[in-house]
């Protein structure tokens, strides 16, 4: 059964600062919850740079090859119409559409990948939402999360949160 | 709590410089000078050369305009540590009504319609008559001195309330620029745009296109943020006061700013380029012709993939954005390509033969290149070099990149 040990902050920087400590102390599965967004905790918690530009370029690149391939297969081979004896296949008036469905590609994969691998959604269920107290992380508070396999290091991990200046530390059980 | 703490910018007035005054004033005076001399040996050659160079400069003075006015009427916040150095670029426009007289001067040798002379097709002879009204010299002057009167008004005026800002501190002068700003946006749009029309479209006068000023404009514009990202990560690999302050984040936002320029200044290119090609209409396409065809075709192509495709490719990685010496190549190639792309406009509509490459080309560009760099540090001499008491400067402080 997994745990999670949750600690609440009143100041961001105080949570910041007690997730940079704890992951220099080695403590493993830790996260943060906040209202907004929390500069500076990518960098104490040492996480890997985003894979959302890289998403966002594939998208963009995939957009624009198929969106050429697209109207030249069509316009040029498929079923070419003779406009004012204007080439069928001409280049420069495929840019727009290029364009376009390579936004279009690029928006889009960011938008899927973010909702289903990113954020891992649905989700209607997390154990932390089994903490009343842990309302206030949409709020006006900050959290810092621990997950754990095993109940031994619990009380360890409380305390560590504590000496970092925690207000209130709380451990939920994931029920079965 | 503990705050973090910010660095102190409370600093005292820039009075350093003093080498690139010097220098910037020997060099513009002897470029000038030469460029003269070369008036006098081939006028046409020297008085194309130094139109470019003219534009070329100017542009950029006129871009850093544009870019204040639009964080001012924006609101913007964390421009504020350089916003200094935007408003000083700015400030250096009057300094171009001294530098137009030569080309008033010369006016016959560069625009075709002042004097159209009679071996012209009887057609275009009698499209130059049909734009008389608007084509003539008197009118032209005027137009010049009412874009000078609104350009140095909206630069001195705004580089004016910030200074006086840093003395006093009132935030009203803060509501006044952004008040400011918002018609003078319009302003300077409407006229940096009948400007280009009158200096650069009116030399092949038979040819129009809406998009040119946007198109000419937008090209400056990239250029000034490629200077803006130049000086930046000069000054923060450099051990000046205000480089300390100017963070990775500021200069990321610049970089930033500059890509999303490029594509702008692309979309631009590419409507006019597209709607022409696709139109396909003798009067339209002697433009694109006289410019892909021969020598200029190389040029063509370079300007596509230089001032396009390979500084897009390359600004889009967040680590050569936040990079002092990749941002700075890629900065200093931008104000390189966007000379050719003025000298691609200007050099095809001057009927001389080949490229058209005469030493008067270095020789303007270093006179009027010195001395705009030389009244834009003696503008900054003596004033603090960042807003000191500006009410959002803390704010530019923190300015974290999200």
């Amino acid at each position: 059964m997994k745990r999670y040990v949750l600690g609440e902050f009143g100041e961001p920087e105080d949570c910041v600062e007690a997730l940079r400590k704890l992951h220099e102390a080695g403590v493993q599965g830790l996260d943060a919850y906040s209202p907004y967004p929390l500069h500076g905790s990518d960098e104490a918690l040492e996480l890997p740079r985003s894979k959302v530009p890289l998403v966002a370029l594939t998208g963009g690149v995939f957009g624009a090859l198929g969106g050429y391939v697209m109207q030249a297969w069509m316009n040029g081979v498929d079923f070419a119409i003779n406009v004012g004896n204007r080439p069928p296949h001409g280049f420069w008036t495929n840019i727009p559409i290029t364009f376009e469905s390579g936004v279009l590609l690029s928006v889009l994969s960011i938008f899927f990948s973010a909702i289903f691998y990113f954020f891992a959604l649905p989700r209607p269920y997390h154990p932390v939402f089994e903490s009343e107290q842990f309302r206030t992380a949409s709020l006006d508070a900050f959290w810092v999360s621990i997950e754990t396999e095993e109940e031994e290091p619990v009380a360890d991990l409380e305390e560590k949160l504590r000496s970092t200046g925690a207000r209130r530390v709380h451990t939920v059980v994931e029920s079965a | 709590m503990d705050e973090r703490s910010l660095p102190d910018a409370n600093l005292p007035p820039f009075e350093g410089g003093r080498s690139l005054l010097l220098g910037g004033a020997a060099a513009g005076a002897a470029g000038l000078l030469l460029t003269l001399i070369g008036g006098f040996i081939a006028p046409k050659a020297a008085l194309y050369s130094y139109l470019i160079a003219f534009d070329y400069w100017l542009g950029l003075s006129l871009g850093a305009l544009a870019l204040v006015m639009a964080h001012n009427v924006a609101g913007a916040r964390w421009n504020v540590v350089i916003r200094r150095l935007g408003e000083t670029i700015a400030a250096a426009v009057p300094l171009f009504i001294v530098l137009f007289v030569p080309l008033l001067l010369g006016a016959r040798y560069v625009w075709i319609w002042i004097d159209p002379p009679q071996e012209l097709a009887k057609e275009t002879l009698r499209l130059l008559q049909y734009k008389k009204p608007y084509l003539n010299f008197n009118f032209f002057l005027a137009r010049a001195v009412i874009y000078f009167v609104v350009w140095s008004a909206l630069a001195l005026l705004l580089r004016a309330w910030s200074v006086r800002q840093d003395e006093s501190g009132e935030a009203l002068l803060t509501r006044r620029q952004r008040k400011l700003s918002a018609p003078g946006l319009v302003l300077l749009i409407l006229t940096a745009t009948f400007a280009s029309f009158d200096w650069l479209m009116s030399l092949q006068p038979a040819w129009f296109s809406t998009i040119f000023g946007l198109y000419v404009f937008t090209g400056g514009f990239v250029g000034s943020l490629a200077l803006l990202c130049l000086i930046v990560t000069g000054l923060r690999s450099g051990d000046s006061a205000l480089g300390k302050i100017i963070s990775a984040d500021h200069q990321h936002n610049l970089g930033k700013l500059l890509l999303a320029f490029v594509c702008f200044w692309a979309y631009m290119a590419f409507s006019q380029y597209m709607l022409i090609w696709a139109g396909n209409l003798p009067d339209e396409v002697t433009w694109i012709v006289a410019r892909s065809r021969g020598v200029w075709r190389p040029v063509g192509i370079l300007i596509l993939l230089g001032h396009f495709l390979v500084p897009f490719f390359l600004l889009l990685s967040r680590d050569l954005k936040r990079s002092r010496q990749g941002l700075a190549a890629v900065a200093a190639w931008m104000l390189v390509i966007h000379y050719i792309d003025l000298y691609w406009i200007v050099m095809p509509a001057s009927s001389l033969d080949g490229l058209g490459l005469h030493w008067t080309h270095l020789t303007a560009f270093i006179g009027v290149g010195g001395a705009s760099v030389a009244a834009a540090v003696f503008l900054l001499r003596g004033v603090r070099p960042l807003p000191v008491r500006d009410p959002y400067l803390e704010d530019s402080l923190r300015y974290v990149q999200p």
